[in-house]
């Protein structure tokens, strides 16, 4: 079956704008996502904006993330299996993260 | 993948573990740095949302987000956010607490102990009024600016303005979490009590279906309350407190029918009554006899428990009396209005609320509307029932007097 990727984007700060009883609503919805039959794997990544190796004229070299200017970061993936691109971008618009200010972008994995 | 696990926590897990957190971080930072502690406690909730969908919610979840709301405060204090001085004393405190463990029986004596100070901080003579509640909602009970403008129905600004007024007395009286003493006891007893009570009528005041925020307010007053009546301070007002909250709120889930309409008491199905509550009331209405005193609320707690055992109109009008003797307000007035028209008939309670006066208030207009009606003065009810619905009330409130306008119209009453 092929496989998708879910990008999920957000800017971290908007949590801190959630209540402790809506902060429970978004965990549980979240646990609710990932535990469905079609996820294969599913990580988060640090809410700090990371580390980028740049060219820099044939020494590279390490730089703070991309997202400095903007407020918006990876800030985890999916890997979903799914029968078409369509499907899985309908699995994706199911998803609670757009609900708490976030995007998702759906990308088909080569080779699966 | 995920692990096979529920996905649903317990209900309120995180505005009440949000509530203790905080009151033990503050215990050991001191009320000079809340504002850190409530970051840090958000910081524990932030992480939760991020690692408990692939890892699954620890067996322990109030556990993790205890300990993770500690190692964010120091964090926070080696970023040197308490401004060095006792910075090295904090970090020490606080990675010992990282280490104890909630849900053990003397970690809970302990954690209930805390929130109670906290409690009693919020509900301090040097913080105005109206900005206890506001305050022990937002520190104590969890809830969020937003949650608590929306239980009041006010704006979120107004809310913000009176915690800020709060916030400043706290630094400027260099309120501790000492709890008081003697004489001083009593008195912030009284007003914790008075807070409680506010927080429960507030949510009371407004109907189930409508807005859930506001039965929320009725369970934090009674989890407020039950922190006080377990705790070594108890008296036999608090109990009675908490049997008059519990016996009213066991009413919440019969006071609206399907619809979302009013049902007036002796109209309610009463197989909908929550048992549970009920028995929580009269256990502590039980306690509530100890001792000789006769508080307001231990009237007002024979009151519900009259109601919740039967159906006895000349006892509830004997109580009301004698709750208007202890306190002549005008509520109490009103109340005692609808009693005497069960017992005495509508024209006596009529003259009862005469020369009352409330502005603004809906309901005092709803009651002399429907004793007119019951006296076939239509024109004259139907003008009350119109003043009524220009007054602040919630939708069932006016459906129900939408419907009492189009009786008072109507040939039969």
């Amino acid at each position: 079956m092929p496989k998708y990727m879910f990008l999920l984007y957000n800017d971290p700060s908007w949590y801190r704008k959630l209540s402790p009883e809506e902060m429970q609503k978004a965990t549980e919805k979240y646990m609710a996502w990932t535990r469905k039959p079609f996820v294969a794997d599913s990580n988060r990544l640090a809410a700090d904006t990371g580390r980028v190796i740049r060219p820099n004229g044939g020494h590279p070299r390490a730089t703070d993330g991309p997202y400095s200017e903007t407020k918006e970061v990876l800030g985890g993936y999916y890997t979903i299996e799914s029968a078409s691109y369509d499907e899985a971008v309908q699995l994706a618009l199911d998803h609670p993260h757009m609900e708490y200010g976030g995007t998702i972008e759906v990308r088909q994995v080569f080779g699966t | 993948v995920a692990p096979q696990q529920t996905t649903v926590l317990l209900e309120h897990l995180f505005r009440h573990q949000s509530g203790r957190i905080l009151a033990h971080l503050a215990r050991l930072l001191g009320p000079a740095h809340l504002e850190l502690a409530e970051e840090a406690v958000q910081e524990s909730m932030v992480r939760a949302l991020q690692t408990w969908p692939e890892q699954g919610a620890p067996d322990n979840p109030a556990a993790w987000l205890f300990r993770v709301a500690h190692n964010a405060a120091i964090d926070a204090v080696r970023r040197d956010r308490t401004g060095g001085q006792k910075s090295a004393e904090f970090l020490a405190a606080l990675s010992q607490s990282a280490q104890i463990i909630p849900g053990e029986p003397d970690v809970e004596e302990q954690l209930r102990d805390d929130e109670l100070r906290l409690v009693f901080m919020c509900c301090h003579p040097a913080i105005p009024g109206d900005s206890r509640v506001v305050l022990s909602l937002k520190i104590a009970g969890g809830f969020h600016v937003r949650e608590i403008a929306r239980a009041f129905l006010a704006s979120d600004e107004a809310i913000a303005q009176k915690l800020v007024r709060a916030r400043r007395r706290i630094r400027e009286q260099q309120l501790t979490l000492e709890m008081p003493r003697g004489e001083e006891l009593r008195e912030r007893l009284d007003s914790a009590m008075e807070v409680i009570y506010f927080m429960f009528n507030e949510g009371y005041g407004a109907h189930e279906g409508e807005d859930l925020i506001r039965t929320d307010l009725c369970f934090e007053a009674l989890r407020l309350g039950h922190l006080i009546a377990t705790s070594s301070i108890d008296s036999p007002r608090v109990h009675a407190l908490m049997a008059l909250m519990a016996l009213q709120a066991a009413r919440l889930p019969a006071r609206t029918d399907e619809a979302g309409d009013l049902i007036l008491l002796e109209e309610q199905d009463r197989s909908r009554w929550d048992q549970e509550l009920i028995a929580v009331g009269f256990h502590h209405f039980d306690r509530s006899m100890a001792g000789d005193e006769v508080s307001e609320y231990h009237v007002q707690a024979a009151i519900a428990a009259t109601h919740a055992r039967t159906i006895d109109w000349p006892l509830i009008l004997h109580l009301y009396d004698q709750l208007f003797a202890m306190n002549p307000s005008p509520v109490v007035a009103l109340n005692r209005a609808v009693a005497i028209a069960k017992v005495r008939g509508a024209a006596e309670a009529l003259a009862s609320i005469e020369s009352l006066s409330l502005p603004g208030y809906y309901l005092l207009l709803a009651v002399r509307g429907h004793l007119l009606l019951e006296l076939g003065r239509r024109e004259e009810a139907a003008a009350c029932f119109n003043e009524a619905l220009a007054c602040r009330c919630s939708e069932p409130e006016r459906r129900f007097l939408r419907r009492k306008i189009e009786q008072s119209g109507r040939g039969s009453g």
